[in-house]
């Protein structure tokens, strides 16, 4: 058995009198890629907003490394190791490319001057530079460029080169291959490899299933707030992940066409 | 953005700060040659008297909107502040320095109570600072009232650090002048170089992609209503200092002419992009026009209809480059 990053229990959430989250309990051990399932509306995106600090749940316990945490900000899950791309865009569209890598972690000179602290220009630009590079997209991309200029799939891979820097213990995946081409996508995938290679722990949401099978070790399903499921993908198949999802046995079901 | 480097005229015109920048010195150009005056040193001095006054206001303005909220309680403010406290020298007999540091805190707690209500309750800044504009008007008027009070006329140190004035060759040179250019270069520094500067844009291009990033939006934010506030009151207290009078209704119409100012200047009034340098543009271009449109001879009554036709060709203009930039 490998040692747990992430261990939830019990989570709960409500918005008003949507709930949300209700039970959700699963955990992502060491190196491993957990995929997080569910059709629309199953409460993915609240679940991983809950562990990046985004919302407080109502109740429940999360622990990482094994200790029971208070996760109350986006700066104290992010001071936890763990580094989130989530599925609404998570860059600044008028800022520059170097700017949103860093943004909320600029390089400074005379830091003493907290907040007020100038940017170390020099540095931004040569960490945006490598950055870039490691990601392959320095060649077709201006560190000085605003976002906004930028193709979706651009955002996507600059949104994934900004987690990779950190070198997050854990890395939350929403839905990132998203309105992705065809490269694109197989470069987010290669990226979930090379950073399990690396150690990193993953926890990738996705609506495709194909995807799953090529990069994830378990499966962890919800279905209206709640995990109902949580298997090992080795020796299961996209029918019965499918049936899963969707509450029903496909394979009980007599064959179609 | 200023670490941008793009050579070459044509380039540096869509760039909104430099194209209000080149406008500036069009209209400043036809003034000038439309009548001689324009350029004396008495309506120089004239024009640069009453500019600190609107443009500090600006300078948090611009920091604000560049975060996505904008403040229309600031010229009641202006008006406000200077009556308190000499309300409180003339008949409660406080020394003008603590009367002064009451109206700070006056300034501190309108921005506390405009940025909370807008962060922690999630009320849009237009209607909470559109209630502020007229509980503070009204406030002015009420312990006035309404009727304009003596400000102080005695030489001091506050007077002279203010709106003290002296000359350099035939130009009359206000202190506040020089209060506007530290501030500038502050506001400039602050939103251009600093960290804090990156947050503030961020904020208001993306809240929520600034907060996932661990930025503290609704305590900058907050903040920065408490700055806009300080600034209108102490623009308010250079005012009345200058013309020995604070008036409950002093500041009428002030909001809008500094939105005015930082939009005019290339500020994005949606947040996003903001530029110290356009709004030092924009303050100088609207109090130019406003000289000089009643310097050529512009009936005094009709020259609002000016004024609001150039800012709107203004906008017009800025939103024609920022189409073409984005399509070239
Ligand atoms: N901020 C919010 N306020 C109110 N209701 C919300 C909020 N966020 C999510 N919900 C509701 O909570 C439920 C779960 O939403 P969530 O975004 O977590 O789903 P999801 O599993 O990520 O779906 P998808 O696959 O479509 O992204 C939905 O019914 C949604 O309408
Ligand atoms: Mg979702």
């Amino acid at each position: 058995m490998t040692k747990d990053i992430l261990r939830i229990s019990n989570l709960r959430k409500s918005f008003g009198s949507v709930t949300a989250l209700k039970n959700a309990s699963f955990s992502v051990g060491e190196g491993e890629v957990v995929a997080l399932l569910g059709d629309n509306g199953a409460g993915k995106s609240t679940l991983i907003k809950v562990i990046s600090g985004v919302y407080r749940a109502d109740s429940g316990e999360i622990a990482v490394n094994g200790a029971v945490v208070d996760i109350r900000s986006t700066r104290d899950a992010m001071a936890l190791g763990i580094e989130t791309i989530h599925q609404d865009s998570s860059l600044a569209p008028d800022l520059s490319i170097a700017r949103n890598l860093f943004l909320g972690r600029e390089p400074v000179t005379m830091g003493w001057l907290g907040p007020f602290a100038p940017i170390n220009q020099v540095e931004l630009r040569e960490a945006a530079r490598t950055l870039m590079q490691r990601v392959g997209i320095s060649k077709r991309l201006n560190a000085d460029a605003p976002v906004s200029t930028l193709s979706g799939g651009e955002r996507q891979s600059i949104a994934i080169s900004r987690a990779m820097q950190f070198a997050a213990k854990l890395i939350i995946l929403d839905e990132p291959t998203n309105n992705l081409g065809v490269e694109e996508t197989h470069g987010v995938l290669r990226f979930v490899r090379e950073m399990k290679a690396a150690g990193h722990s993953i926890l990738f949401i996705t609506h495709n299933i194909h995807h799953v099978f090529q990069v994830a070790d378990r499966a962890v399903i919800m279905r209206r707030g709640e995990v109902v499921a949580d298997l090992p993908l080795a020796g299961s198949d996209v029918l019965k992940v499918e049936g899963l999802i969707m509450g029903v046995d496909l394979k009980a079901e007599p064959a179609h066409g | 953005m200023s670490d941008t480097p793009k050579p070459g005229l044509a380039a540096l015109i869509k760039v909104p700060q430099y194209a209000s920048l080149v406008l500036l010195v069009i209209v400043l150009g036809t003034f000038a040659a439309l009548n001689g005056d324009f350029l004396s040193p008495l309506n120089v001095s004239n024009m640069l008297a009453f500019l600190p006054e609107l443009g500090i206001i600006a300078l948090g303005m611009t920091l604000l909107l560049t975060a996505g909220e904008f403040d229309l309680s600031v010229g009641a403010t202006f008006g406000l502040v200077p009556v308190v406290v000499m309300l409180l020298v003339q008949n409660a007999g406080v020394d003008l320095g603590l009367a002064l540091v009451i109206g700070l805190a006056i300034c501190v707690l309108i921005g506390l109570i405009n940025g909370l209500i807008v962060t922690k309750i999630g009320i849009s800044s237009f209607l909470v600072t559109l209630s502020m504009l007229m509980i503070i008007r009204g406030a002015a008027l009420y312990i006035t009232q309404g009727f304009p009070l003596a400000s102080w006329d005695q030489p001091g140190i506050f007077v002279t650090l203010l709106a003290g004035d002296f000359y350099i060759g035939p130009f009359r040179v206000y202190a506040s002048i020089f209060w506007f250019a530290v501030l500038s270069g502050l506001a400039g520094y602050l939103l251009n170089r600093a960290k804090i500067g990156n947050w503030i844009s961020a904020i208001g291009s993306n809240r929520n992609a600034a907060v996932a990033r661990g930025v503290p939006a609704d305590k900058v934010k907050v903040w920065l209503f408490v700055l806009t506030s300080v600034l209108a009151g102490l623009a308010g207290m250079i005012s009345a200092f200058r013309i020995s009078t604070a008036s409950p209704v002093a500041g009428t119409g002030y909001e809008l002419e500094v939105i005015a100012m930082v939009v005019v200047g290339g500020t994005a009034l949606n947040g996003g992009r903001g530029t110290i340098l356009g709004t030092v543009v924009g303050a100088l271009m609207l109090r130019g026009i406003r000289n000089g449109i009643v310097l050529i001879g512009v009936p005094g009554l009709a020259y609002n209809i000016f004024v609001g036709a150039v800012i709107l060709g203004m906008l017009m203009l800025h939103a024609a480059l920022q189409n073409s930039g984005r399509k070239g």
